[in-house]
């Protein structure tokens, strides 16, 4: 019940958060980049919301309510000159006018220190909340950056199974609404093609040169590109300024070139930027930084020349002010005016500007106020008469801010209704008639270009920050664009766009439009501080008029309305004492916390690395338990051509038996050539063997070969759990535990040896019976998982496990037994030979026991398939999963450093040279023995005969490994490998 | 109350208990689900156990399947002999596999079944085809699927026999964030 209330609750949610079913949707058909531009105007929707709250509470209300009513005061009204034309639609074009004179702009604001019966110090309101805007739209900005961070480190792109999880993963079974099974069926299409053209850009191969010529050109047509547009944008500011100082009626052209051109150069320039990067042939992903990086610079650019330009104009108009301040005051010195005191200026002055305006005790405001007031009176030209209004130039720069930011919502909207509206409407009606097809080819359906679009936002959003505290309204005004952009933008993207050709992944949780916004609110509060600081408040305007900087409010605040005790410690806390330790304290701060974030962002790698590793090793272990499971499967199918090759020799000549046995091999274990074309070359030792004993061969060998393999089945069972006892025991110190997951846990044993396995190694053969089990174990290891595959069934596991480990306590009679067996007839050689014949587990349980028992009577054949034992393991995963052993040399070479499997090998090796020194004693007794056997029993001989042909399938191949990694071995220790060579001939000597 | 009492006997409940991961009560809520697809096949009296099946298109037409691409696939998995037609026994597995309390490797392994069409055990090219047309409604071209196909065994193929047995396949979905998420019917 309480989940069911809770999921009410969600759905109930849902429908609060604005535009939420639209963004899905538009996600749904055109993949998360364009959703991820409609969530981000949303989330500056929110963003702007609290600014003009902030705004609209704190300055324009009080204002409204409490301050002086229109046309009280000087900056309140409109010049008489100017009420005839204030209605025409020209003038409220260029925001003159009532809209000049109204809250919209800083020049309405009053100056009183209190207004209204609170006493609310409008002035200290204006200059706080222009600053909390930028304070609170940094902290806003920085907070959700690190959120998204948080984000994007919890879910690491995981590479691995990307096709896998959209294909499999990717239905909701919990969808039970066509609509919705809908929008999943485009969302799951979109995230294919995503991952497909991923996928197909990392397989592009690239001409370099070309590629980095190309991008060089790009780079510089996209300089030339930016300094013309900046250049452009400042010749027009320029002109218009000349233009407005040479005439006086401007046309509505010449009034608006500057904004006209700005966003003109604003909506041209990225298309021709996205000309260029498509000579550059980026990734996409790339494409859409540089893109994006390109058009926020021109951006930057085009705000900063238009600021530059502004400010360029207020200099000017401060300069033409105190030029005019020199005149008016060389000109009150010539007239009657001139004539009158200070103070009677000052008693003049009070009751023409004001109504209950409150003495005020700065000096030059009235100083100007009155040549003004006088040649407004006077009325001598219209230039002066402009002036006092004129001069407002926070309120000339909140206009033309203003006005740039409604031209821009003006073209968007013609842009999106030409471009994409309409071009959609004449492509789909007109394709029909005309003499090519507009839908595929010239035309076509608009796209939703992600880029430019974002960072048309984010370009506004700087308007908005530029101007905001020279207009108050914006952020209000910017409200009410971001509403509409949103209507106009999802319908003109569900009605008249495709979506775009190359979708492809921007995460919903991405920085870089944050980072932009960040560079972007950072890059447009400095010309707002710069002018806050540098410039001198206009006189006859706005709340800060007749202070000296804008900031000396807070200070006139502290001094007069806080007790003293909090002045002075204001003074203290401002002085350098305080500040420059707290700078320092701020600076080790970031660095430590920069050196945590730097440890932290290694240790994550590396943990990512573990996982990585360690799932790449599950990946192979799966491979292995299926190579096994297939070796064994091919074992089996090798016996029944073994058992029929040798009802075919008995009547076929025996020189034929070796190549049949051969080209089983080939076909069967190993298809490599190598293989075969060493299978050839190795024939050669054991082929007099065959010779020798092959007129006897036949019938002992059949009836003695099924009997075996049933042993050898029965036995594999526990020597398997021999092996896992062994590797219990090899592995013993703290694995123990681990003993129920052995398998689960198997790569990382593995590895373990891997690690153990060179410097043990170092010591030679001072460390030869220790290692001889460790080394075994890996093997083990592999019956161990064929064992399992035989019964196909995953969760078989601890079940083995446990027999296993009950059948550990019985391993010692197995062993016991086998040895007694092999022991036993042991003059009469057969056994022993016969034992050749069973597989795997069995020999290296005869290797086993040989080693502590040290049979060296045995070491001659047992000795022998060590290497056939740890190669013909090795050798179907070689053919099996050659992907992993492309360099099966290499692998041999250099073994340390070896992949996946390599690890067998050394341990192949390690066990030779492990078998070798109990060889060295054993030799004289093989040769013994061998003679002994050929020439006790030709049943015997026959045997070894059979055996031996027998085991060519596996053993021809893997002879050949066994030389080569014997002749490895020869070159550590040369003279083992004498050794052993003339072990071979001795063997081959003995037989014949 | 006493209608349940003589639709299941007391042992036949709690045997579905042990044998499905729901309560007393969902279960009985699962029961009348089941009887309303075929009120007039189902009877309400179920000690007995009678040997009624639900066709498949009654199954495939219940709100939970009915947008499903592998409604079918879901079916033949469940029903005993491969044909989407369900006895209460198969249904309640079904919804039983479905729901939150399943083991992962239960549904990864129901999961395996569904995804393998034609039922040899292996996921195998083919199987995949169907898979990614059916989840696409086939607005990809044919060279997409097959590239889709081809990527999906590159990576989940452990042993490169080009296709995905059982282990290939729950290897790589236990480690998918959202296949527990997903891979469930709520009821």
């Amino acid at each position: 019940l309480w989940r069911k209330f809770v999921r009410l609750a969600c759905n109930f949610m849902v429908i609060f958060i604005p535009w939420e079913m639209r963004i899905k949707k538009i996600e749904s058909h055109f993949g998360s980049g364009v959703a991820s531009y409609f969530i981000f105007l949303r989330w500056l929707f929110g963003i702007n919301i609290v600014l003009t709250i902030m705004t609209g509470a704190f300055i324009v209300i009080p204002e409204l309510i409490a301050g002086q009513p229109f046309g009280s005061t000087a900056s309140k009204t409109i010049p008489k000159e100017h009420v005839v034309s204030a209605q025409d639609l020209d003038t409220v074009w260029s925001l003159g006018g009532y809209l000049q004179y109204s809250v919209l702009f800083y020049g309405y604001y009053g100056r009183e220190r209190r207004i209204g019966r609170a006493g609310y110090r409008l002035p200290l309101a204006y200059f706080l909340v222009g600053m909390a805007v930028f304070a609170y739209s940094f902290i806003i900005l920085l907070k959700k950056m690190a959120k998204n961070s948080h984000n994007s480190l919890a879910s690491v792109p995981n590479e691995n199974y990307t096709f896998c999880w959209r294909v499999f993963c990717a239905w909701d079974y919990l969808i039970g609404n066509p609509e919705a099974a809908e929008s999943k069926t485009a969302a799951i299409v979109n995230s294919i093609r995503e991952a497909i053209l991923e996928e197909q850009e990392k397989k592009k191969s690239k001409n370099l040169v070309v590629t980095i010529c190309l991008r060089v050109v790009a780079n510089i047509l996209v300089l030339l590109s930016l300094a013309g547009s900046i250049y452009l944008i400042y010749f027009v500011v320029d002109r218009s300024q000349k233009l407005e100082q040479s005439k006086k009626e401007l046309t509505l052209w010449e009034k608006n070139e500057v904004s006209v051109v700005v966003s003109l150069v604003t909506m041209l320039a990225p298309s021709a930027f996205d000309l260029i990067a498509a000579l550059e042939m980026y990734h996409p992903r790339t494409t859409l930084r540089f893109q994006l990086a390109r058009v926020l610079v021109l951006y930057l650019g085009n705000l900063y020349s238009l600021i530059i330009a502004l400010l360029d104009k207020v200099n000017s108009m401060s300069t033409e002010e105190a030029a005019t301040k020199n005149n008016t005051s060389h000109w009150i010195d010539s007239t009657i005016f001139a004539t009158r005191t200070a103070p009677e200026e000052e008693k003049w002055s009070t009751p023409g500007p004001g109504t209950g305006l409150p003495r005020n005790s700065t000096w030059a405001p009235e100083e100007t106020s009155i040549p003004a007031y006088t040649l407004s009176e006077a009325n001598k030209t219209t230039v002066y008469t402009q002036r006092p209004q004129d001069q407002c130039w926070e309120t000339y720069v909140g206009q033309e801010m203003l006005k740039l930011s409604i031209i821009d919502m003006l073209f968007t909207v013609a842009s999106i209704l030409l471009i994409d509206f309409f071009r959609g409407l004449f492509v789909r009606y007109l394709s029909d008639y005309w003499c090519w097809d507009l839908e595929s080819k010239f035309p076509e359906y608009g796209e939703f270009k992600i880029a430019e679009n974002v960072l048309h936002l984010v370009y506004n959003q700087g308007m908005i920050w530029m101007g905001a505290f020279f207009s108050p309204c914006l952020p209000a005004f910017n409200v009410l664009k971001l509403i509409g952009l949103m209507y106009l933008r999802s319908w003109a993207v569900l009605t008249c766009n495709v979506p775009h050709q190359q979708v492809f992944r921007a995460s919903r949780s991405n920085n870089f439009y944050l980072a932009m916004l960040l560079f972007m609110l950072f890059l447009c509060m400095l010309p707002t501080i710069f002018a806050i600081v540098r410039y001198k408040p206009s006189l006859n305007c706005g709340p800060f008029s007749g202070q000296e900087k804008m900031y000396d409010i807070v200070s006139e605040t502290i001094e007069k309305d806080f007790p003293a005790w909090f002045g002075s410690m204001v003074g203290y806390v401002s002085s350098p004492v305080v500040i420059l330790p707290a700078v320092l304290l701020l600076f080790m701060l970031i660095y430590y916390l920069q050196s945590i974030a730097r440890s932290l962002k290694l240790s994550n790698q590396q943990l990512r690395m573990q996982i990585q590793n360690a799932r790449s090793e599950d990946k192979k272990k799966v491979a292995q338990m299926v190579e096994a499971r297939i070796q064994t499967q091919e074992e089996s199918s090798m016996r029944l051509p073994k058992d029929s090759d040798l009802g075919s020799r008995l009547s076929s000549a025996h020189s034929v038996v070796p190549q049949s046995n051969g080209t089983v091999v080939n076909l069967d274990s190993s298809s490599s050539k190598r293989g075969r074309g060493e299978t050839a070359a190795q024939r050669t030792p054991p082929s007099p063997q065959s010779g020798l004993g092959s007129p006897s061969a036949p019938l002992p060998g059949t009836s003695k070969c099924r009997p075996e393999q049933h042993i050898n089945r029965c036995l594999r069972g526990r020597s398997a759990s021999a092996g896992d006892r062994h590797q219990d025991r090899s592995c013993s110190p703290g694995m123990r535990t681990k003993h129920a997951e052995v398998v689960r846990s198997e790569p990382l044993f593995r590895r373990d040896f891997q690690q153990i396995d060179p410097p043990l190694r170092g010591p030679g053969l001072s460390a030869v019976v220790p290692r001889g089990p460790r080394s075994c174990a890996p093997r083990y290891y592999i019956i161990n998982e064929r064992d399992s595959r035989q019964k196909i069934h995953p969760t078989f596991w601890p079940e083995r496990h446990f027999r296993m480990d009950a059948l550990g306590d019985m391993v010692m009679c197995p062993r016991t037994t086998r040895q007694g067996v092999s022991w036993a007839p042991q003059q009469g050689h057969s056994p022993q030979l016969s034992e050749e014949e069973e597989d795997a587990p069995r020999r290296e349980l005869v290797q086993w026991s040989l080693h502590p028992q040290s049979l060296r009577g045995l070491q001659g054949a047992p000795h022998f398939y060590a290497g056939d034992r740890s190669e013909s393991q090795t050798l179907v995963p070689e053919h099996q999963g050659r992907m992993h052993f492309k360099s099966w040399d290499d692998s041999f070479e250099a073994p340390l450093d070896r992949p996946a499997y390599g690890h067998k090998k050394p341990r192949s090796r390690n066990f030779q040279s492990a078998q070798h020194p109990p060889k060295l004693r054993g030799k004289p007794k093989v040769e013994p023995s061998l003679t002994e056997s050929d020439s006790m029993s030709a049943a015997s001989s026959s045997d070894q005969q059979n055996g031996s042909n027998d085991q060519y399938p596996q053993v021809t191949p893997s002879q050949a490994k066994f030389r080569r990694s014997a002749g490895q071995l020869g070159r550590r220790k040369p003279i083992s490998r004498q050794e052993l060579v003339a072990d071979l001939n001795d063997l081959i000597c003995s037989n014949v | 109350m006493g209608n349940k009492q003589t639709v299941f006997a007391h042992e036949q409940l709690e045997a579905y208990q042990d044998c499905t991961f729901f309560t007393r009560k969902e279960i009985m809520r699962l029961f009348y689900r089941y009887q309303d697809l075929a009120p007039q096949l189902v009877p309400l009296d179920y000690t007995s156990c009678p040997d009624v099946k639900v066709p498949y298109e009654l199954i495939g037409s219940m709100p939970e399947l009915k947008d499903n691409p592998f409604r079918q696939r879901i079916a033949q998995v469940f029903s005993e002999d491969g044909d989407g037609h369900m006895t209460l026994d198969n249904f309640l597995d079904m919804f039983s596999v479905m729901s939150e309390m399943a083991p992962r490797d239960l549904k990864a392994y129901y999961a395996f079944k569904i995804y393998d069409f034609n039922n040899d055990g292996y996921i195998c090219a083919w199987d995949l085809e169907q898979t990614v047309t059916k989840l696409t409604r086939g607005e990809l071209s044919t060279e997409e699927v097959s590239l889709v196909c081809e990527k999906v065994l590159d990576e989940a193929d452990g042993d490169h026999d080009g296709r995905l047995s059982l282990e290939d396949f729950q290897n790589m979905i236990l480690r998918a964030p959202d296949f527990l998420s997903t891979f469930h019917i709520r009821i």
